[in-house]
């Protein structure tokens, strides 16, 4: 260190004289005060904002009992969703849908199959299809989003271009021509299609997010400390960018479900109708919709819950981790 | 009383727009009531320019806006009175409070590119502000917003007339912006902030054609700011908020010649002077507004001021008015001790 | 620009930084699929200064001018289109890559916006932590952690601030952390692009003095950017003024207020309000007019000729200035400027006229944060306020 060459500022007079206001103050220094309390992360005091809000705990819940169904659904289920069970009760001329009766709360389907065991079970395949899809389509969204957005360029160019193509096909087309496609449906024929579907958006809102963290101060202040590329990318870029991926997804959870039930609707799902899906029971309840409506209205009512339950955590997360709502 | 006596001793002429004790309380739901302005007086008369001067947090931006009937409809209360020629504002409905805004009050904001209708043109902007208040059709008032950008010094008003506000410069939508506040010569202006957006030569161009505004058309105009330069060259009268609180009142020379208050005083001593010794230590204000103390017992200010005394801990200072000033201090720059609580009811005749 | 002008000057200390004729043009691009370069911002178009160890240049200017650019371009952190930047030997402009990186650890940046310029998702701790590990200077924990308290001590933190997040701290605080941040590598020169612009005014002056002081106890030497002349005075040895990319004018901080000799200088100088009503009633304004001229398109001959109430016939137009001595007397060789008819506007032989206001799309390139460029006005006059 040299030694300061100016000799016109009075740098010890100034700080005795600072140092004297203070001590006459007393209380605070100059830089103000700082609470002796533990730092508070964003990720904390966004918990924090959840915690409180009536929304978000409504959508966990349901979410929640949601999950445990699907967990317990072998010991939550009444009977074996396979078996017919009432066969004998159902009169393919006069009475092809079994009514409810003692143990059969929601009376059975035309061959006789528990309706409630079959919902519950169902909802194994729901909440299979639906994660995978998203995760799937995350993880692609992620790679091509940060590729796109880290490096900007003729990457971004090519990646951006493709993904654009991707985008220009309606979401739900796509994922049609990828399941007809498969030579066999099944339920990981549904997971591909609707990750390809959805892929394109998480790229996309990666790389705009990335972009803008590419030029935003701190990344700069990174560069101008002489940090290094990678950490530059992974420590600061990525975490940044990622709040609106994050909401997205659990957005998308909550489409992948109606997606899923639509694919499966269509006949382009898992065909075997000894693992119940909620689509696909919808599917097999239009045959009987006028008659017998309660046999589509439960898997929807099902299908709608859920989704609704991904949907308000997502506009909950979105609140909470908005830097502008933020005190 | 007190009010009175200090009217008539800076100008003759009735207050045209006084405001006494205007609180605003923000409250949102599970949490604390927060006061970001806590009664707060003062006035305005025609053809005077009285500043407002403060911090971030000072509550100088909410006043103007509960004075406008700006502030959201809830999560706030605001009581007082904002006596306008005998209509208290504050009494008004929103629908009423809109009739006044724009022909009565006229306000300029920070910003003049949000404040202003992006796909709107400029002329069509100013002309609808004379159709809503005046009453005149489109083709009539289209002389008359030519009139007013050729009066607020916008070059070539006619072709700016048919410009959106993105095609104008910063400091030209300004001046748009203080020819649409000025269109229906509205009795009192606000100016909250309106250069603070602006380069220091276009700020220059900005207050000087407010300066002739005012003196020219008897307007009165409300200047809100954090820069006391801008104050010294503009206003006749100015109050230094703090917290909330109206700390200290003065006559322009006189509150700059011998600031009383200790925040006034720091703040004066810790902004660097073009005209100053260079050399000399700038002496700062120790802290931030996070450290204030409620003013409930004491003052908010007393954790950064350099001469507490301990009853500045204990006890919500008054607000004593002599004359033209005004003191929120007990322990006043300059009188370390001797500060009496009791209002001095000034001699009147000044002039 | 001749060394032997820089050797006769009094201040003590060798040159540290040199630029030479750096220029930073961002092209303008347009196209649907392609993008084709359609024309360039002049943001610095030529700009040759030297900073000598221990010293503090100010570069004032208003938005638009470029100041900021030239900032970041001095740090490579914006590359150069043309020029060199000399920094204790290496040219900087020229370095890529790794090469680059390890040079940052001796040339720090502290940024406007305190909040904006640190990772919300950092720890204090993290922060300061960052750039020593970047550089290698993290021998074992015990001895970074007293570094980290040493830092927060310079800065005036407490230190229980190493645990906390930026957003738990005030305005002034967290330019306090990206102070301690940028002395956390232990640099040589620390640009400061607008640091106390953000900050209340009762807190700038903190910061102020904490720049000074840390100056003083570690031999710092610093490129204070900003738009507010005051500032930039009484904190700066040396100051420049730019205007559209330039520099017009350079001299010691006290010669450039008692005699301002660019007519945009003397302009800029009329218009900083001071806070003293009776120096304000007594002041004469020269109020500009017109609008900033399009750093996309800026005027041929100097720069400052469309609007210069100052300006003569055909030189101003056709000729650019350089920044040149003065033969006035009194003048030290120190104060430069770049203007055909400094001396006649000095002696007052030249008086100021009516300027034309010219109108100026303000699209084609507005770079600064501040986003305003510009303001006309119908009435040209040098005001003397009564």
């Amino acid at each position: 260190m040299t030694d300061n060459p100016k000799g016109w500022k009075p740098g010890a007079r100034r700080k005795a004289k600072i140092d004297a206001l203070a001590q006459a103050a007393g209380q605070v220094q100059d830089a103000g005060t700082v609470a002796d309390t533990p730092g508070v992360s964003l990720i904390a005091s966004a918990w924090r904002r959840l915690r409180r809000d009536r929304v978000f705990l409504i959508g966990l819940t349901i979410t929640v009992l949601f999950l445990l169904v699907a967990l317990f659904a072998p010991l939550l289920a009444p009977h074996d969703p396979t078996a017919r069970l009432l066969l004998d009760k159902v009169r393919p001329q006069s009475n092809p849908i079994p009514g409810p009766e003692p143990g059969f709360p929601l009376g059975a389907d035309n061959v006789g199959r528990d309706l409630l065991s079959r919902l519950i079970v169902g909802s194994r395949q729901t909440l299979l299809v639906c994660v995978f899809a998203t995760l799937f389509s995350l993880i692609g969204g992620l790679i091509l989003g940060t590729l796109a957005g880290a490096f900007g360029g003729w990457i971004d160019s090519v990646v951006m271009r493709f993904v654009d193509i991707m985008l220009s096909i309606p979401s739900l087309l796509l994922a049609f021509s990828v399941a007809a496609m498969a030579a066999r449906p099944s339920q990981w024929t549904v997971i591909l299609a609707i990750s390809i579907a959805y892929l394109p958006i998480f790229a996309r809102l990666l790389r705009g997010s990335m972009l803008a963290q590419r030029h935003s101060d701190h990344v700069l202040a990174a560069r101008a400390l002489g940090v290094k590329q990678a950490p530059i990318i992974f420590r600061h870029m990525l975490p940044n960018s990622l709040g609106p991926v994050i909401v997205q997804a659990t957005l998308v959870l909550a489409t992948a479900v109606i997606d899923a039930a639509a694919l499966s609707f269509l006949g382009l799902g898992n065909p075997d109708d000894r693992q119940p899906e909620w689509g696909q029971m919808l599917g097999a309840a239009q045959k009987y919709i006028y008659d017998y409506p309660h046999l589509a209205f439960y898997p929807a009512a099902c299908i709608i819950l859920v989704a609704f339950g991904f949907t308000l955590m997502g506009e909950s997360l979105r609140e909470a981790l908005d830097p502008k709502s933020r005190r | 009383m007190t009010t009175r006596a200090y009217a008539a001793d800076t100008r003759s002429g009735q207050a045209l727009l006084s405001v006494r004790d205007l609180s605003v309380v923000f409250q949102r739901h599970g949490e604390q009531p927060f006061a970001a302005v806590d009664g707060v007086s003062f006035e305005v008369r025609p053809g005077q320019t009285v500043g407002l001067v403060g911090e971030s947090g000072s509550g100088k931006s909410v006043t103007s806006l509960a004075i406008m009937g700006l502030l959201p409809a809830r999560g706030n209360r605001v009581t007082g009175v904002a006596d306008f020629d005998g209509t208290d504002l504050l009494k008004l409905s929103s629908g009423d409070m809109r009739d006044r805004r724009g022909k009565d009050l006229g306000m300029i904001f920070q910003d003049p590119l949000s404040s202003l209708n992006p796909v709107v043109p400029i002329g069509v902007q100013v002309t609808e502000v004379l159709e809503r208040h005046k009453g005149m059709s489109r083709k009539a008032a289209m002389p008359k917003a030519r009139e007013m950008l050729d009066k607020v010094g916008i070059p070539d008003p006619d072709r700016r007339l048919k410009d959106y506000p993105h095609q104008l410069s910063g400091g030209m939508r300004q001046r748009a912006l203080i020819a649409m506040a000025l269109a229906c010569e509205p009795r009192v202006l606000i100016a909250d902030e309106p250069t603070t957006a602006l380069d220091v030569t276009i700020q220059a161009q900005i207050l000087q054609l407010l300066g002739d505004l005012v003196r020219d058309s008897g307007t009165a105009l409300i200047m809100i700011t954090h820069d006391l330069g801008v104050v010294a060259g503009l206003c006749d009268e100015v109050n230094v908020m703090y917290g909330g609180r109206i700390v200290e009142r003065g006559l322009r020379h006189d509150l700059f010649a011998a600031p009383r208050h200790p925040y006034t005083h720091g703040l004066l001593g810790s902004i660097p002077r073009l005209d100053g010794q260079r050399g000399e230590p700038l002496i700062p204000i120790p802290g931030s507004v996070a450290d204030n103390l409620p003013w409930d017992h004491a003052c908010a200010f007393a954790p950064r001021c350099f001469q507490p005394i301990d009853v500045c801990r204990s006890q919500t200072p008054g607000f004593v008015e002599d004359g033209a000033s005004a003191l929120r201090c007990h322990n006043p720059v300059g009188s370390p001790h001797g500060h009496t609580a009791q209002p001095d009811h000034a001699e009147v005749n000044d002039q | 620009m001749t060394a032997a002008a820089e050797q006769t000057h009094a201040q003590p200390g060798d040159v540290l930084v040199d630029v030479q004729g750096i220029k930073v043009h961002f092209p303008i691009k347009k196209g649907v699929i392609f993008d084709k370069t359609i024309g360039y911002v002049y943001a610095v178009d030529g700009v040759d200064l030297q900073i000598r160890r221990g010293e503090t240049y100010g570069l004032v200017g208003e938005s638009g001018c470029g100041k900021s650019t030239l900032g970041r371009a001095i740090l490579n952190l914006e590359p150069p289109t043309e020029g060199k930047v000399v920094f204790d030997g290496t040219d900087i402009a020229s370095l890529r890559g790794e090469e680059l990186r390890r040079k940052r650890q001796h040339m720090q940046m502290v940024f406007q916006d305190p909040l904006s310029s640190l990772d919300p998702r950092q720890s204090v701790e993290s922060l300061l932590l960052e750039g020593m590990k970047a550089h290698g200077l993290v021998k074992d924990t015990k001895a970074a952690n007293a570094r980290l308290r040493e830092l927060l001590k310079a800065v005036g933190l407490p230190a229980a601030s190493l645990q906390k997040y930026p957003h738990e701290f005030s305005g002034g605080q967290r330019q306090r952390i990206g102070i301690a941040r940028a002395l956390a590598v232990d640099p040589q020169l620390i640009v400061a692009d607008e640091p106390v612009s953000a900050l209340d005014v009762s807190v700038q002056a903190q910061v102020i003095n904490l720049l000074e002081d840390l100056q003083d106890r570690f031999g710092l030497t610093y490129l204070v950017v900003a738009h507010d002349l005051a500032v930039v005075r009484h904190i700066s040895d040396r100051v420049g003024v730019m205007y559209l990319g330039a520099l017009v004018e350079e001299a010691a901080a006290d010669d450039l207020y008692a005699a301002p000799m660019h007519p945009y200088t003397r302009a800029l100088m009329s218009a900083v309000p001071v806070p003293d009503p009776v120096v304000e009633d007594r002041r004469e304004r020269i109020l500009l007019n017109g609008d900033l001229p399009s750093p996309a398109n800026p005027p041929k001959g100097c720069r400052f000729h469309t609007r210069c109430p100052w300006r003569q016939p055909t030189q101003c137009d056709t000729d650019r200035p350089a920044l040149r001595v003065v033969s006035i007397d009194g003048v030290p060789e120190t104060h430069r400027v770049a203007c055909h008819f400094a001396e006649g506007i000095a002696s007052g032989e030249l008086q100021p006229h009516k300027v034309e206001a010219e109108v100026v799309d303000p699209h084609l390139g507005e770079s600064d944060a501040h986003g305003s460029l510009i303001g006309p006005a119908t009435t040209v006059e040098v005001t003397d306020t009564p």
